[in-house]
């Protein structure tokens, strides 16, 4: 099958670094599938799911914001939060929730980063429902 | 005659002594080998961070964010020192204490406002002492900062800069060069001035990089770059300290580990040449009786 390799880096930690058939990544808008053989591409991702297939095995992430830069079938995926569906705490993800949509926001950057913030916590609790 | 029961006593507390601080050592170098696999796993991080400007570069895009550009009147100026929670690690605390004073008086002298800010009790407490206070401080940081902690600095300091209560931001620590040397480095993070990599681009050019395609735009990418890259940029000040820290505390422990043995040696010689003495003393006592009986 065709491979291309993968790397999955946070500030903290290297989380996967493998040789993939596919990859699913939630772009700002939308989600990218990318194969072997895609054009090089740099983008921004968004909030949301990271389906990783490694033999016919989908893994998936949640992935916190940050870039996906592709080339020579080398996919990089910087993020500030890379973790398993099944770690990310319900219960957490739902205090978040309420408290992003408690928040007052000011301004044009109050406003971008409290959207910012709900819409972090919905993914989150989109995939902690998934996973359950 | 030095007595030797005093001298034995010493001797104890001094063996007691080189066991804690054969410990710590043990528990220094342990902790750094963790520090430095996190430093280790940040830089894969930055390395591609810094690749992902490059390219950016490349695109032959002319950068221009209000984080790289400087301010025209500097008049509120932030220091932050990246200090130690604990001591016993050699002149670690008190380097930074220095360069950091050193650093607030030039501060002080471009800009009308200048706050300071400190992480560690040792810096706090230093810093007290020497008259100025930190209108912030932090002490939650240990051998392992943690990504989003340091965020939501970050993100406080660069909500400031947006909104022009910033001006620039220097940040006093000790930076890992290699496990034999660091060096107490003081950087001033805001206004970033140059994005890393962004200086390599010519010698890029040549090599007429790949065609990428961006999604949304490369401005759209570079706006949220810059951030990203001052975040890590803080990181990696943060983890510096943290393994600098460690290897600090190891050089001093085992200097003191060593001292201890050499202070042992020589009391044991004195303990046993005391004995050595009060015994004979003894004998020459016995002998001059049995003489004076006879």
């Amino acid at each position: 099958m065709a491979e291309m390799t993968v790397t999955v880096v946070t500030p903290e930690e290297t989380v996967v670094e493998t040789t993939a058939s596919s990859v699913v990544l939630p772009l700002y808008d939308g989600e990218v599938g990318i194969l072997r053989g895609h054009a090089p591409m740099i983008g921004r991702l968004g909030y949301g799911e990271m389906r990783l297939t490694v033999d016919g095995k989908t893994d998936s992430f949640y992935v916190d914001g940050g870039f996906v830069q592709v080339a020579d079938n080398v996919v990089n995926v910087m993020t500030n939060r890379a973790m398993e569906v099944g770690e990310i705490d319900f219960v957490s993800a739902n205090e978040h929730l309420e408290q992003s949509l408690g928040l007052t926001a000011k301004g044009d950057e109050g406003i971008l980063t409290r959207l910012r913030s709900i819409e972090q916590a919905r993914a989150q609790l989109r995939l902690a429902k998934k996973a359950r | 005659m030095a007595n030797p029961r005093q001298l034995d006593k010493r001797r104890k507390s001094v063996k007691n002594i080189r066991k804690i601080t054969r410990t710590m050592e043990l528990i220094a170098t342990a902790r750094f080998k963790k520090a430095m696999d996190r430093a280790s796993a940040a830089t894969a991080y930055t390395n591609r961070i810094t690749q992902l400007v490059a390219d950016l570069m490349k695109t032959g895009l002319t950068v221009s964010h209000p984080l790289l550009e400087p301010r025209e009147k500097t008049q509120n100026a932030k220091l932050l020192i990246l200090t130690a929670n604990r001591g016993l690690c050699g002149g670690f605390n008190g380097n930074l204490i220095r360069a950091g004073l050193k650093q607030w008086d030039v501060l002080e002298s471009v800009a009308d406002n200048c706050t300071l800010e400190v992480s560690g009790k040792r810096g706090i407490g230093g810093m007290k002492y020497r008259g100025v206070v930190a209108e912030q401080q932090f002490t939650h940081f240990e051998d392992k900062p943690r990504f989003d902690e340091v965020d939501a600095i970050a993100e406080r300091y660069l909500k400031a800069y947006a909104a022009g209560e910033l001006d620039r931001l220097d940040v006093v620590y000790t930076r890992f060069l290699s496990p034999a040397k660091q060096v107490v480095a003081v950087e001033t993070l805001l206004p970033l001035g140059s994005l890393a990599g962004a200086d390599d681009s010519d010698a890029a050019d040549a090599s007429a990089g790949t065609p990428y395609e961006f999604l949304p735009s490369p401005e759209s990418i570079l706006e949220e770059v810059v951030p990203t890259s001052f975040k890590v940029k803080l990181f990696k000040c943060f983890l510096d300290s943290a393994v600098s820290e460690q290897i600090a505390r190891r050089v001093a422990m085992k200097a003191a580990t060593e001292n201890a043995d050499d202070l042992i040696k020589s009391l044991s010689m004195q303990y046993n040449r005391a004995r050595q003495g009060r015994i004979t003393n003894e004998l020459m006592d016995l002998i001059g009786g049995v003489n004076a009986i006879s």
